[in-house]
């Protein structure tokens, strides 16, 4: 689950306090260990039961896990100068270009990955690995409204008056927002027509919620439609939720979560050994399953029916953004989605 | 030390203060004038306001030391004045309580008590812990929803009325005055919630802290004052309503033994002044002795006797009233003859005694139980008709007496007091009761609890 | 002096404590604050102008406040029937009373929010009565509203103001009530005259707690509050969690802590005041 859960709130804040106080936690330069960061709550449970294991019975290698937010992740190694607190990120697009771009990765080369060749195209490149998809689309209530078309069908009658929004708070959140101005004639860096139209619609739309409390306002009839995850479907539907997924006329969108080795890595070989082990097809397996719901990266992983998708290769045709140029923007969208729907 | 002038207060100052008082009550009764036509109550509470002006001002000129015990009797200012406003109204608030019954879960706390006070005076209701007294004094204040049975002030049932409704003044025992308030707020509390105008609010509380001499205190709060100060705080609270009944809950139980008489003579002296109809609980027979006017002993519910209290001294109707009344001496003995005015009893021992009666009819022949005071036997040093032998005890002086321990022949304990002059009488060991000249024993059926 | 020195001696490990870990930290917050630049490395006032000169930021500071003080009053209001009624009632009740509050103390903050959707929800709790009961033709709006909002952090704080409440209002002499009614008053004015006043202590320490409890209650205020109620934590966050601006994040932190600590000891010191009429502890 790439969006926080606010249950870290303070944790986050604490981290934010101890910004320039040197990082507690050094890492331990064994050689036969490596230090990952990863993102609290469903990430971390995840990679301790399915990643620490077989990395240690395939490489005897030793993994320390640092629960840590995409922000907390760049801003602990800004504050590390040169002695990097962790060897590998695991971040979204928009925290990896920020990282990106303040030269914070080795270079990254999947050659060394044995798998190599069970990822698909695209799903690596010269600063990391994706080891996690997420496809976005709209979930709906099938006994409650009928299937959505595409984006702009949410803001019509009947779905309208049932449609959950969340802002750009999130990765799917500010994709979703983006295919919706896409629908009104906006762009990847215009996203005005879609706050416009919105704001038109919002005395009718049924929620504006925060990202985490999206589930639990579909899951209690608060909202029937919203553009969403298939994690989030999945799960829903796991509880027994009336909910399926719509792929929008527009086409789904994708993303990867990425793995990175972190500059300054002391053990380099260890982490690429990590990395491999994360996009390894039983590892992928194991992460597919209940109740992470990942969307896995190796194509040797036969996809879950619920998947939009029926092979790794057909998401080559899905929706993705570029984050160079989104990440620059976002901040301002935030606070104009704050400000078109505050009471 | 209040009744004695004051600390601090020239006389001179008092004069002032209540000329000042008295002019601002005498406005008052001004106010109250024209209800007087239609109101009885209203009257009355004039009437009472207008008492307490004169009692003031009687005071301050130093001719109200005494309290009148009569409206009558008296010579000074004050009862004169007394007398005056006696022409003019009943005399104060009467209380009826009839067959009231309380229960707290499946105990029983009041038994059907009935019990009436009259106008003006004050009635003590004595007893131990847990005999009804209390539960008795809230049933009047109405905190206490009885079972059965009804309340009467003035002959009109108040037993429905909430306790804000009962124009029943209470002094706790441990003051229960409002802490965040100070001494002037506390008694203007009353007033002020029956919505009294400012000014005359004002006037009543000058008045009542005059009369309780806490005038220059008036901005203490209560934390700040000794237990006596408290109390009299508490008591022109309770008064400053004017209430129909004033009830007394233990109110000297927390003061100190020397400032408790102080304060028992000076709560007599407002309530005679005032011609308060006043209920006294308490534990302490001495306490209800001097204070009140009747006492009625309660035990187990029930009132046991109501008499004043010379004749619950002199003639208790039950063991148990002889026994927590004074000290009482219990000797076991065999009535032989019985007639109206006399009869004649052996003691263990073999001694005969004859003893006079009061009441009829005389005891039947046989066991019986004498009930004696310690002051109603005397010692002497030889054997004569009439007398028993004693072994003797300790002996220490009480004040002006002799307080003696002795034990009868079979063992049952004495204890007899007697004057002293000078040092105590050395009697040895053994010596010769008899009855003392004008005692009344009391002689009760054997087996009667005590 | 030498008798001072041993207390303060003693009170050292606590003193430093309390510097190293709240006092440096803020100290940090500040400095943050008053950086240009999200990778801080230039100072400036830029952060506060962006945040003093918009209209919209003093808003959300204001509707921060309100909902404080309006979570204060509606605890207030509750909390004080509930603590006369556990006056008048007897141990087992009282027990059970004390019980059924501070349960709310005893499930996870996240817990009892997610709970309140379940109550307020459009097919919630409260929603199936209405609609049950005819009381209205279509669901109540109550989830993502202001007012529900505040009926959840009435529940979630209240032990906060009910439990300093309760015990202040153990310590009242019962006997104070009755003589209050036997010299006339009505039980209102018993309420606003004695036993209120004489709680005052414990009612101040109480709304204080409710409100700054209830300010900063991000959780509560984002899941149930919803999108369009922004309030400082919330701000707070985003610049801080999603947009990486923390000397942003900063700025909207140090506000919200300077706005909050101003209501704070204005009611303190209103707290004070009535206690100082009540308490008499020292010289009145």
């Amino acid at each position: 689950m790439p969006h926080p859960i606010p249950r870290r709130a303070l944790l986050g804040t604490a981290a934010a306090l101890g910004l320039s106080a040197p990082a507690l936690g050094q890492r331990r330069s064994a050689a036969a260990s490596v230090t990952s960061a990863v993102y609290p709550g469903a990430w971390e449970e995840a990679f301790r039961e399915h990643v620490a294991p077989p990395l240690k019975r395939a490489h005897n290698v030793d993994l320390e896990l640092q629960p840590l937010f995409a922000v907390d992740q760049v801003a602990k190694f800004a504050a590390s100068r040169g002695a990097p607190p962790f060897d590998c990120f695991v971040l979204d697009p928009g925290p990896r270009i920020t990282a990106i771009e303040r030269g914070m990765f080795e270079r990254f080369d999947a050659a060394k990955l044995g798998n190599r060749a069970q990822l698909p195209p695209g799903t690596a490149d010269e600063w990391g690995v994706g080891c996690a998809a997420q496809v976005v689309g709209i979930a709906y209530n099938p006994k409650k409204v009928p299937k959505p078309g595409g984006y702009a069908d949410l803001l019509r009658d009947p779905w309208v008056s049932r449609l959950g929004i969340t802002g750009f708070g999130t990765t799917f959140g500010t994709i979703s927002l983006i295919e919706l101005a896409k629908a009104f004639g906006g762009s990847e860096t215009n996203i005005e027509p879609a706050l416009a139209e919105l704001k038109k619609a919002l005395p009718r739309i049924a929620a504006v919620g925060a990202p985490a409390a999206m589930p639990g306002l579909f899951q209690q009839g608060q909202c029937d439609v919203m553009y969403t995850n298939t994690q989030t479907v999945t799960t829903l539907r796991d509880r027994g939720v009336d909910i399926e997924f719509a792929v929008p006329s527009t086409g789904a969108s994708t993303f990867f979560t990425t793995l990175h080795i972190a500059k300054g890595s002391e053990n380099p070989e260890a982490a690429y050994r990590y990395v491999e082990t994360v996009v390894s097809r039983p590892v992928q397996q194991a992460l597919m399953g209940a109740p992470f719901n990942f969307v896995p990266v190796n194509r040797e992983v036969p996809l879950d029916p619920g998947l939009p998708m029926r092979s790794l290769d057909d998401m080559a045709r899905f929706n993705t953004h570029d984050w160079s140029k989104i990440n620059p923007l976002r901040g301002g969208w935030i606070e104009r989605f704050n400000r078109e729907m505050a009471r | 030390m209040p009744l004695r002038g004051g600390r601090g207060l020239g006389r001179s100052d008092l004069a002032g203060h209540a000329g000042a008082s008295a002019a601002a009550s005498g406005s008052t009764s001004g106010w109250n004038g024209p209800q007087c036509l239609g109101d009885g109550q209203n009257c009355r509470r004039g009437v009472q306001s207008r008492r307490l002006a004169i009692f003031l001002q009687a005071r301050a000129r130093g001719t109200g030391v005494a309290y009148p015990p009569t409206a009558t009797e008296g010579t000074g200012l004050l009862e004169r004045a007394f007398a005056d406003t006696a022409a003019a109204t009943s005399r104060g608030h009467t209380l009826d309580v009839l067959g009231l019954t309380v229960r707290y879960g499946g105990f029983t706390a009041l038994d059907a008590v009935d019990l009436s006070v009259r106008a003006g005076e004050v009635l003590a209701l004595l007893g131990p812990s847990g005999c009804g007294k209390t539960t008795l004094l809230r049933s009047v204040a109405g905190f206490v929803r009885p079972a059965a049975g009804r309340v009467l002030i003035d002959g009109a049932a108040v037993d429905m009325l909430p306790p804000n409704r009962r124009r029943v003044g209470i002094v706790f025992q441990n003051y229960a005055l409002f802490p965040h308030m100070t001494v002037a707020d506390n008694v203007a509390y009353g007033p002020r919630a029956r919505g009294e105008p400012r000014a005359r609010v004002s006037a009543r509380v000058a008045e009542l802290l005059e009369m309780v001499q806490l005038s220059p205190l008036r901005d203490r709060r209560p934390r700040q004052l000794s237990g006596g100060q408290q109390q009299r705080v508490a008591l022109a609270r309770a008064l400053a309503t004017e209430p129909s009944i004033l009830l007394l809950d233990e109110p000297f139980a927390a003061l100190d033994r020397s400032l408790r008489l102080d304060m028992q003579i000076e709560v007599k002296r407002l309530q005679r002044g005032l011609g308060l109809t006043a209920i006294l609980v308490t534990h302490d027979q001495d306490e209800a002795m001097s204070v009140a006017d009747r006492i009625a002993v309660m035990r187990g519910g029930r009132i046991e006797q109501l008499g004043t209290p010379v004749e619950v001294y002199d003639r208790p109707r039950t063991p148990f009233v002889a026994g927590f009344i004074g000290t009482t001496n219990r000797l076991p003995c065999t009535v032989r003859t019985a007639a109206p005015g006399e009869a004649t009893l052996s003691l263990p021992g073999g001694a005969e005694l004859s003893v006079p009666l009061d009441a009829a009819p005389p005891p039947p022949p046989g066991p019986a139980l004498l009930i004696l005071r310690p002051e109603a036997l005397t010692l002497h040093d030889e054997a004569a008709p009439g007398r028993f032998p004693v072994e003797l005890g300790l002996a220490v002086p009480l004040g002006g007496q002799t307080v003696r321990e002795a034990r009868a022949v079979d063992g049952t304990p004495l204890r007899l007091t007697e004057p002293r002059q000078g040092a105590i009488r050395d009697l040895g060991a053994r010596a010769w009761c008899g009855l003392a000249p004008g005692a009344r024993p009391v002689i009760f059926p054997p087996n009667e609890e005590a | 002096m030498t008798n001072k020195a041993a207390p303060w001696a003693l009170a050292a490990p606590l003193g430093l404590a309390y510097a190293a870990f709240f006092v440096a930290p803020l100290l940090m917050l500040l400095a943050v604050s008053f950086h240009t630049d999200e990778r801080m490395t230039a100072f400036g006032l830029d952060q506060w102008r962006r945040f003093l000169f918009d209209s919209f930021h003093w808003k959300v500071v204001a509707d921060t406040l309100l909902l404080g003080l309006k979570t204060v009053a509606a605890t207030l209001l509750l909390a004080v029937p509930l603590a006369l009624a556990w006056r008048a009632a007897s141990p087992f009740w009282q027990r059970a009373l004390l019980f059924v509050v501070i349960m709310p103390l005893l499930t996870s903050v996240v817990v009892r929010t997610f709970a309140w959707i379940v109550i307020l929800g459009r097919e919630g709790l409260v929603n199936q009565l209405v609609l049950g009961l005819g009381l209205a033709a279509d669901p109540l709006r109550l989830l993502q509203t202001e007012l529900g909002l505040v009926i959840s952090l009435t529940q979630i704080e209240m032990p906060l103001l009910l439990l300093p409440l309760l015990s202040v209002m153990a310590r009242i002499d019962p006997n104070l009530v009755d003589a209050s009614a036997s010299l006339g008053a009505s039980p209102w004015r018993t309420l606003f005259r004695v036993l209120l006043p004489l709680a005052a202590s414990g009612l101040a320490a109480g709304c204080l707690l409710v409100f700054a409890s209830s300010t900063t209650a991000f959780i509560s205020q984002s899941v149930i509050g919803g999108g369009r109620l922004v309030y400082l934590p919330a701000m707070v966050w985003q610049q801080a969690m999603v947009v990486a601006n923390w000397p942003f994040a900063a700025t909207a932190a140090v506000a919200l802590l300077l706005s909050v600590s101003a209501v704070i000891a204005v009611i303190a010191h209103a707290g004070r005041l009535a206690a100082g009429h009540a308490g008499a502890t020292a010289h009145g």
